[in-house]
Order: structure tokens, then sequence, then C-alpha cells
């Protein structure tokens, strides 16, 4: 029914609900800034109109919500982008390292060392009777050596460093579970009872990325506003107000901490975030290099015993071991490469036993440019395995860059859905602003006819 | 109805800058090293060409090296030859001066004392060591290859052996550095000592000198035969530094076509990335002054 109450009410509806936008307005304004926070927007809708002698009234506005403008699976986008770009920097921030150790280019590396020991052998064939020239082909060997112990120590040192930030990764993940799994719940008594769910969508979403720069995660819709979050092989990490925690324990033959899930092993099936990053780097690629480089140590080493033991030394004895002979299947060569002559005359140059024979020694040389590592000579054994390291270096960089720019994209597509616009907040203050002092002025309008009508009721008595 | 933007441009324009920055430090990294790969991982191959280039550098350096020690042998050796060849000279003459019917027995005496000498003076050079071995003692090099033996038909006894060494002077070139003892001096063809001592003993005698002045003649050509030896050797090796010293070059070249920067090309991203850097922060400062509609709201 068109009464002045009606028209009030009606106003002061307005007022209502103008208030209710205006402040939501100020809220976005005020977290303009806020990472990963969603714009609000208050949703206006006609009010149910009453029908009154054969006429329908409208009943004014009506505040039916606040919807938070969530960006949805563009969210699921940018955590797998996340899990790449930070697999591939835990990956760098070790290998970067490990390329400076075999920096052939700044003069760094084994090429130099390796090469020098040749050089002191070639020296020594033109003279192998020389004292000093033989104690310069020991003093070269033993540099040698040191520079296979001191590679292969520096490569167990950052397999040790991402050992660590296993470790670390882990605690990090297992302080994010507990909290997006209280979200959850939050997140799904809001729902149910009809609440504005954004700041808790917001802070969960914040959450799993957070959760996908360490590991990479499976994200279930499991209805009801939960998410359930997996490993990729489907190992549980939160299901609806529940965590499970990931524990490690260290691997009784390589002392290296594993990473289990609900009892079972799962550290082979990880491969994003930094854990990812990290294991790939400490499981993967440091133990191939250690391996080509023990390969590289151990056959140089069996191959130089067995041609010194061919001939015979300075004083005409049979030449003995010259390295200390490696390992059995020479795991640890690299590591424990040392030379096992100590006097220089032990170096077995000659073949008939005679001081001035160098056959022996050209018989040391000749190894240069056979193929005694894996079917290489071993500087090529070398050089492959610095490009292998250059390889797997430049690839996992232009992985991360990819990864960086797809999230810089994703991030771009976020924020057109959920990013706060100034001007659109401002231009939305002018509207409300004017909408209020409009639903006022109607109020006005309404109490000074209201007192029209008072008037004339008191004036007829 | 328009779409809407990111809102938020702060991380582009960040990024943008980052971009910029990186690129000028690039350039900067290549002016100061004058390389291109200053990572492994900023041109693989190259990197891994480079350490076969390196090590063929180096390895040529100790070529070089051990040609200019094999120089100092063979230049020793060659001189001894000489020296030896020039004794022969000597005993020609003289044993030809022997041969004269006319001179007296004293006179022969006096001859044959001269060759003897001349003997003593072939052994100290068969004798000649260079930096503590023997040049002319086989592989044998810590023994004295030659002595004065009264039991041995040639006045001498070899005590050397006839083994060679050979080195390298190049990726896969080896070449041979000594020639024998025995080769040289108690050659079947020509035994320089067994010569010497048949012309003393002729001269002393008065017997037999002529078949002794044809023996020293046979000895002398077969002196001077083997002498080529070592001045092939030499020449072989003055071939070998030409040849090495041009591979260096060479290899120089290659490293720089591998890692090299080219340097206007440097230059030029250096201040490119410096006008680009300089244009990302002042768009960024302009665009992040720009007024908002809540400006205008009074």
């Amino acid at each position: 029914m068109g009464t002045l109450g009606s028209a009030l009410n009606i106003s002061v509806q307005a007022m209502l609900a103008d208030e209710a936008a205006l402040s939501t307005t100020s809220n976005n304004i005020a977290n303009a800034n806020t990472p990963g926070y969603s714009r609000e927007t208050a949703n206006f809708a006609e009010a149910p109109p009453v029908q009154w002698g054969g006429q329908l009234y409208g009943t004014g506005v009506e505040l039916t919500g606040i919807t938070s403008q969530q960006s949805g699976v563009l969210q699921q986008l940018l955590n797998q982008d996340t899990q790449q770009q930070s697999q591939y920097n835990s990956f760098l921030t070790t290998m970067q390292q490990v390329q400076t150790l075999f920096n052939e280019t700044s003069g760094s590396g084994l090429q130099s060392s390796i090469t020098a020991f040749f050089n002191s052998l070639q020296q020594l064939s033109t003279d192998p009777s020389n004292t000093m020239y033989r104690q310069a082909v020991l003093t070269s060997a033993q540099n040698m050596a040191q520079n296979f112990n001191s590679a292969s120590a520096s490569l167990a040192t950052l397999q040790q460093n991402a050992d660590t930030s296993v470790t670390q990764s882990v605690n990090q993940i297992n302080s994010l579970l507990p909290q997006i799994a209280q979200l959850n719940s939050q997140v799904s008594e809001a729902q149910s009872t009809g609440q504005n769910a954004g700041a808790f969508l917001d802070q969960r979403n914040q959450l799993i990325t957070q959760l996908s720069g360490l590991i990479n995660v499976s994200e279930i819709d499991a209805g009801n506003g939960n998410i359930t979050l997996t490993t990729a092989n489907g190992a549980p990490l939160v299901v609806g107000n529940k965590s499970f925690q990931l524990t490690t324990q260290p691997d009784s033959a390589t002392g290296f901490q594993e990473v289990y899930s609900q009892g079972n092993n799962i550290t082979s099936t990880i491969s994003g975030g930094a854990l990812g990053g990290a294991l790939q780097a400490r499981d993967t690629t440091i133990p191939s290099i250690i391996s080509s480089l023990d390969s590289l140590a151990s056959n140089l080493e069996t191959s130089f015993n067995s041609v010194n033991q061919a001939g015979f030394d300075l004083n005409g004895n049979p030449g003995g071991n010259f390295f200390v002979p490696p390992p059995a299947g020479g795991t640890g060569a690299a590591a424990t490469m040392s030379v096992a002559i100590t006097d220089p005359a032990q170096i077995a140059a000659s073949l008939n036993g005679t001081a001035g024979d160098n056959s022996n020694v050209n018989a040391m040389l000749a190894l240069q440019n056979q193929a005694i590592v894996n079917g290489q000579t071993p500087l090529n054994a070398y050089s492959n395995l610095v490009f292998q390291i250059g390889n797997d270096v430049s690839t996992a960089q232009s992985e991360q860059q990819g990864a960086q720019a797809s999230i810089q994209q994703v991030q771009n597509q976020i924020g057109s859905v959920s990013g706060v616009s100034i001007n659109e907040e401002a231009a939305n203050l002018i509207q409300y602003q004017q909408a209020y002092q409009a639903a006022a002025q109607v109020a006005s309008v309404i109490q000074s006819l209201t007192s029209t009508v008072i008037t004339m009721v008191s004036s007829v008595h | 109805m328009s779409i809407r933007v990111n809102p938020n441009i702060v991380p582009d324009l960040i990024a943008s800058i980052e971009q910029a920055q990186q690129n000028a430090q690039t350039a900067t990294q290549e002016m100061a090293s004058g390389r291109s790969v200053n990572n492994l991982s900023d041109n693989p191959a190259a990197a891994s060409a480079l350490v076969n280039n390196d090590a063929l550098t180096s390895e040529n350096d100790q070529f070089l090296t051990n040609l200019s020690d094999l120089q100092g042998k063979f230049q020793a050796a060659d001189s001894a030859l000489n020296n030896a060849v020039q004794i022969m000279t000597t005993a020609i003459s003289v044993g030809t001066e022997g041969a004269n019917g006319t001179l007296s027995t004293s006179d022969r005496q006096a001859i044959a004392q001269q060759v003897q000498g001349l003997q003593q003076q072939m052994l100290a050079l068969a004798n000649t060591s260079y930096e503590g071995t023997y040049i002319f003692s086989g592989t044998n090099v810590t023994t004295q290859p030659f002595a004065q033996s009264g039991s041995s038909p040639s006045g001498v006894q070899y005590s050397g052996n006839s083994g060679v060494t050979s080195v390298q002077i190049g990726d896969g070139q080896s070449m041979q550095t000594n020639v024998g003892g025995d080769q040289i001096f108690t050659n079947a063809n020509g035994n320089v000592f067994q010569a010497l001592n048949d012309l003393a003993n002729a001269l002393t005698s008065g017997n037999g000198i002529d078949a002794a002045n044809t023996e020293v003649q046979q000895a002398f050509s077969q002196l001077t035969t083997q002498r080529v030896f070592y001045g092939n050797a030499l020449d072989q090796v003055q071939n070998s530094q030409t040849y090495l010293n041009q591979e260096q070059v060479n290899l120089s070249t290659q490293q720089n076509a591998l890692v090299g920067a080219n340097m206007t090309q440097v230059v030029a991203n250096e201040s490119e990335s410096q006008v680009a850097e300089q244009a990302a922060l002042t768009a960024t400062s302009q665009i992040l002054n720009l007024p908002t509609l809540l400006s205008y709201i009074k």
C-alpha cells in the first residue's frame, strides 16, 4: 500500500543498503594493497512488491549480501606455476653453486690440473732420468688428486645443504597444513550460514599458494567450502578440518632425510616446489655428477696403475701402483683419489729398465688419447660433464623464467577479477554517496509531508 | 563493456625495471671479462668446447717447452759431432802425411802420437753429456758410454745400448730424439775408434798405412752420415715450433669465437640497457604518480 509510512520505510532501507555498500567500498580501498585480498561487492536487489487494491507496490531495495570476487580456477593455475617456479628456484640455488665448481670459463675446474699432469709427463718424456721432472710429475699428480678430492667434497657439502633445505621445507609444510585445515572449517561454517567467506577464502588461497611453493599439491573441491589437498601421488595433506603432517627419517644408506606420509616413503614422488627442487638436486643431479667424477678418477687411477706396473722405475725395479687403487666399483674414487708413489724415482718411466728409456712414459701419455673412461678419453669425459652441468642449469633457468612469466600473467588475470581498482571504488563512492543523499532527501520530504498532515489534523480540532 | 584489467600494475612495472637491470648487469659482466660466456649455463656447448681448447693450448705450450729442451740437447749433440767430424778431417790429413814414404820412423811416431791424441779427443766427445745425462749412450744415459779398453780391438769399450727414445712434439706427432753411440762411433760400416786405433798402429809400425787411411775415410763418411740425423732433428724442431706457434694463434682465435664477447655489440647493449633502465624508472614513477578519480572528489 502506497502510504507515507511505507515511503519513509523505503528510504530508510535505501539508506541502510547504501551504508553497507559504502562500508564495502571503504573496506576495498583499505585493502587495496593487501596481498591476496579479493575485492568485495555489495549486492542490491529489489525488495518483493506488495499487492494492495489490485496494484503492485514496490517496497524498495534490499541488500542481499556481500560477494567476494574470487578468481576460482585462476588460483589453481597460479599454484601450479608456483610449484614449478619454486622447484626450479630451489634446484638452481644448489646447481648454480655446482656450476661455479666447474666454471671452466673462469679457469676453475679440473681441466687445468688434468692437463698439467699430462704435461708434466710430456716433460718427463724428454728426459726420463731427470729427478726434477719426476718430482714435477708427482706434484702435479698430487695436485690433480687434491682437485678431485675437493670437487667431490664440495659436491657432498652442497648435497648436505640441499638435505637441510628438505627438512626446512617439510617443517614449513607442516606449519601450513593445520592452518589450511582450520580455514576449511571456517569457510564451510560461514558458507553454511550464508555469510561472506571472502576473508577466509583469501587467507586459504594465500596459504595454498605458499604450500605450492614448497611441494606439488593437488587441489580437489570437496564441496561445502572444503578443499582437499593431496601430494601428487595422492598422499593426504588436508582433508576437511584434518591435516596430515609429513615426517622425515634418514635413509639408512645415504643418511639423507626421506619424506614420509602416514608411514609411507613418498620421497621419489615429490617433484614440485622447493622440496621437489632440493630433492632433485640432492638425489638425482649431484649424485650423477659425483658418479661421473668417480668414474673419471677410478679409470685414470686404474689405467695409470697398470701402465706403471708394466714398466721399471729409475732404480731398475718393477713399477708398482701409481695411485692408491680406487674402491671397487669406483664409488667414492674422486673423494679418495691419492698418489701411492712417494719417491719420484718410483715412477716407472722405462720399459726396458734403463734410466734413459721413456717408452713407459709415452705409454702413460698415450692414455690421454685413449678411450679409458666409459668409451671416452679422460678430457672428453670431463668436457661432457661440463656440458651436462651447464645444460642442466641453463634448462632449469629457462623453465624457471617461463614459470615466472606465467605467474606474472596469471597474477594479472587474477588481479583483473579480484584486484581493487581505486578509480572503480571512487566511482562507487560517488554513486552510493549520491544515492544516500537522495534517500535522505526523500525521507526529509516525507517528514515535511507528515508534518503537513499533522498540522492539518490539529487545525481541524 | 570493456575488459577489466588488473588494477595493480606495480609487479609488471617492477618486472620491467628488473629486466632492464639484469640486461645492464649482463652487459657489464661481458665488458669486464671480455667474454660472452661467463657461466657454464650461458652456453654449455661453448663452455664444453672451451675445456678442449684450453687443454690443447696448454699442451701446445708444453710441446713448445719440450722442443726448446730438445733443441738444446740436439745442438749439444750436433756440435759434438761437428767437432768429431773435424777430428776425422785432421786424421785424414795427418794419415795422408804419414803415408808419405820419405818420412822417418820418428816422424811417423810423432804423427802416430798425434792420432792417439785425436782418439782421446774423440773419446771425450763421444762421452758428451747434456744436463747430467750422456747423449750418445742410447737409453743407458746414466752410464758413461765409451771407456778405454786394452782388450777391445778398437781400443774402446761401449757400455751404452742401441735404445732410442721418441718424444711427442705435437698432437699425435712424435720424433726420434737420439741415435745410439754404437751407431755413430762404432758402426760396422765405419768404426771411428777402430779406424783411429788402426791408423795409430799402422803409423807406429809403418805397415798398412794406406789401408788404415781408407778405413779412416770410411769412418769419416759414416760419421758425417750419422750427424745428418741431428741436423734434420734441429730442422724438425724449428718446423714444429713454427707450426705450434701458428696453432696457438688458431686456438686463440677459436677460443675467441667460442666465448669471446663482441665488444662493439656489448658496448651497444650496455648503453641500450642503460637507456631502457632509465626509461623503465621514469615510466614507473610517472604511472605511479598519476591521479585517481579520488583526487577529484571534493
